[in-house]
């Protein structure tokens, strides 16, 4: 009996400690993540280090200020991009998720001709890299003169075959008496959608709305492909631009600033929805 | 084929009638919920792909969707332009750093984190690790230029100089610039990886390792003997995904490096390369014979990994 006790004290001591060390591993990673996001904000507050960084580096401003913030907003006119990019995420949404959800209902839920047809060129063009027809694309939005408007991103966002994938994977849960009640009642197609289903679908909505804000916030090549007026920029190409010009890594606090604020909208959503985003991230394998 | 040809019995027919009537109306209301989509398929995937090819044997100027054909001679240009190579070696030379690198890591800390028996911790982990990869290319890129700012001033060698190594031009010395590149990247990419490979191992079924516990395994043998055979199907996902990843890579290398991939051309990688052919020199023609020959890259790198897998399995 005593032999036993102690060897399962002994053993349950080791596993505290494997615990303990495992913790503390996890605590030195988890600070070397986040170390260059403090330092970014230390510095977005120093105006000593407005033209230079300071010797020896420091987390705490030498000369606290909001003045960074002032002239980053002065130098770049960072709520115009920041309105820009706004208005262009809620339309890339409002388009990708209508096209998503009606295409995701009609191959889930109305078995018509050709059906499979529609899904699997759907499934297999999200292969292909942007990378690939980004010419073409530039090439078609400027023969419709459409270069410098934001219809280079709206009307892509039709062919948001992901998001038809997560649409149908998730209508195919719902059950489809649903949809013959309803068309035996008389009820048209589209009524049968909007009334039952459409409802139904609001959790697939919030991870398609949350994934694509971020992938449009985020988003950097088309627009600097597609739009030319300074005034159209925007968040990641008025920054870039800036700094792409003046000389990166030159004007370290009001560049920290600018870059601070240009990643709040996507850090806030980030913070109140973190478990919700990585469980999606983990179920659905996107990578933005 | 004549005996389900034959016509149905006459007390079936009203209703046969009614469902084949139903079926019309459902596929034409099934084409107009698609319409959307198929559009958007058509006009920004499947057109621009056959455009692309055609583009590629044409000389073009300009914005022009048409020039003069010139049959194989773009593809020929690129094959025997040393730049096409040296983006080409760039980005592969980053991609296979990034992805062994990104791999490696990632799934080391994936296995810490899902040993970790204090849930509240295990989450608070996961969301640390996982927030880099929500900042944008652009912000990353900025705010690394400075930790990694080429004289003492820069934090990183700030560090380094405590323990005495002299300053490192990491994005400004050509021996260092794709490394710093690869690190950089390390560090917004590693949450993604790692998120992917918690919900593999939590995967693992369990009686794998009661089994294995009965034969006397324990700890790091669990994890090299079950747990790693396991989750190969998860790896090669990871690094298929990381591979074409990694050969799209423009963002940051062109705001360090600027089009000439600066410095001495170490960061120009093959979608720079199609950048400023298309977008600097006009050279549309070039630019997408250039994008169809990084395709026909990226699927025979995909081809050859799923491929390596399956001569595994059958090994096994």
């Amino acid at each position: 009996m005593p032999a036993i006790a102690i060897k399962t004290s002994s053993k349950r001591r080791q596993e505290a400690a494997v615990q303990w060390t495992l913790i503390t591993l996890l605590a030195v990673g988890s600070l070397v993540m986040i170390v260059p996001l403090i330092w970014m904000i230390s510095t977005s507050f120093d105006w000593a280090a407005r033209l230079e960084l300071g010797f020896p580096p420091r987390f705490w401003p030498l000369d606290p200020s909001l003045k960074n913030y002032r002239a980053a907003f002065t130098n770049v006119p960072m709520l115009k991009y920041i309105g820009n990019s706004l208005l262009v995420a809620a339309g890339v949404i409002v388009v990708s998720i209508f096209s998503a959800l009606l295409s995701g209902y009609a191959l889930s839920k109305i078995r018509f001709r050709g059906s499979n047809l529609v899904l699997m060129l759907a499934l297999s063009t999200m292969m292909i890299p942007f990378e690939m027809t980004m010419i073409p694309q530039y090439l078609l939005f400027s023969k419709l003169n459409l270069i410098d408007t934001y219809w280079v991103f709206y009307l892509p966002a039709l062919n948001y075959a992901f998001g038809t994938f997560l649409a149908k994977a998730f209508i195919d849960q719902l059950p489809s008496s649903l949809r013959e009640a309803a068309v035996i009642d008389g009820a048209g197609e589209f009524t049968a959608f909007g009334k039952i289903y459409l409802p139904l679908c609001a959790p697939i909505v919030a991870t398609m709305v949350i994934l694509l804000f971020i992938g449009v916030w985020n988003e950097l090549l088309w627009p600097l492909l597609a739009l030319k007026s300074s005034a159209k920029y925007t968040i990641q190409l008025g920054l870039a631009m800036f700094t792409y010009n003046s000389g990166i890594n030159k004007l370290p606090s009001i560049i920290m600033a600018a870059t601070t604020v240009s990643l709040l909208p996507v850090v806030i959503v980030y913070l109140f929805l973190q478990r919700y985003i990585i469980e999606s991230i983990a179920l659905t394998g996107i990578k933005q | 084929m004549a005996a389900s040809a034959q016509p149905a019995p006459v007390r079936a027919t009203e209703p046969v009638r009614r469902t084949k009537k139903a079926r019309e109306k459902s596929n034409k209301m099934g084409y107009v919920f698609v319409a959307p989509l198929v559009i958007g398929v058509l006009a920004f995937a499947i057109y621009p792909m056959f455009a692309a090819l055609y583009l590629s044997f044409n000389q073009t100027s300009g914005a022009a969707l048409n020039g003069k054909w010139v049959g194989w001679s773009n593809y020929r240009y690129a094959l025997h332009d040393p730049i096409f190579w040296k983006s080409l070696y760039n980005t592969i030379y980053m991609g296979i750093f990034s992805v062994a690198l990104g791999i490696v890591v990632s799934f080391v800390l994936a296995s810490m984190i899902n040993s970790v028996k204090w849930v509240k911790g295990k989450n608070m982990f996961k969301g640390i690790f996982f927030l880099p990869n929500v900042i944008s290319a652009v912000a990353t890129t900025l705010l690394f230029s400075f930790l990694f700012f080429p004289t003492k001033q820069g934090v990183i060698n700030f560090v380094l100089g405590t323990v005495h190594i002299d300053p490192v031009g990491w994005f400004t010395d050509p021996r260092f610039s794709r490394i710093s590149i690869v690190l950089m990247s390390l560090w917004g990419a590693l949450g993604y990886n790692t998120i992917i490979f918690i919900a593999g191992l939590q995967s693992v079924p369990r009686d794998l390792y009661e089994a294995a516990e009965v034969d006397g395994a324990a700890g790091l043998k669990k994890w090299w003997y079950i747990t790693i055979p396991y989750m190969r199907p998860i790896f090669v996902f990871m690094i298929v995904m990381g591979t074409i990843g990694s050969m799209k890579r423009f963002t940051d290398v062109w705001l360090i490096g600027g089009t000439a991939g600066n410095p001495s051309g170490t960061l120009l990688t093959s979608v720079l390369y199609i950048y400023r052919n298309a977008f600097l020199a006009g050279q549309m023609g070039l630019a997408t014979a250039a994008s169809y020959l990084l395709f026909i890259v990226i699927l025979i790198l995909t081809v050859l990994l799923l491929r390596l897998n399956r001569k595994k399995d059958s090994f096994d």
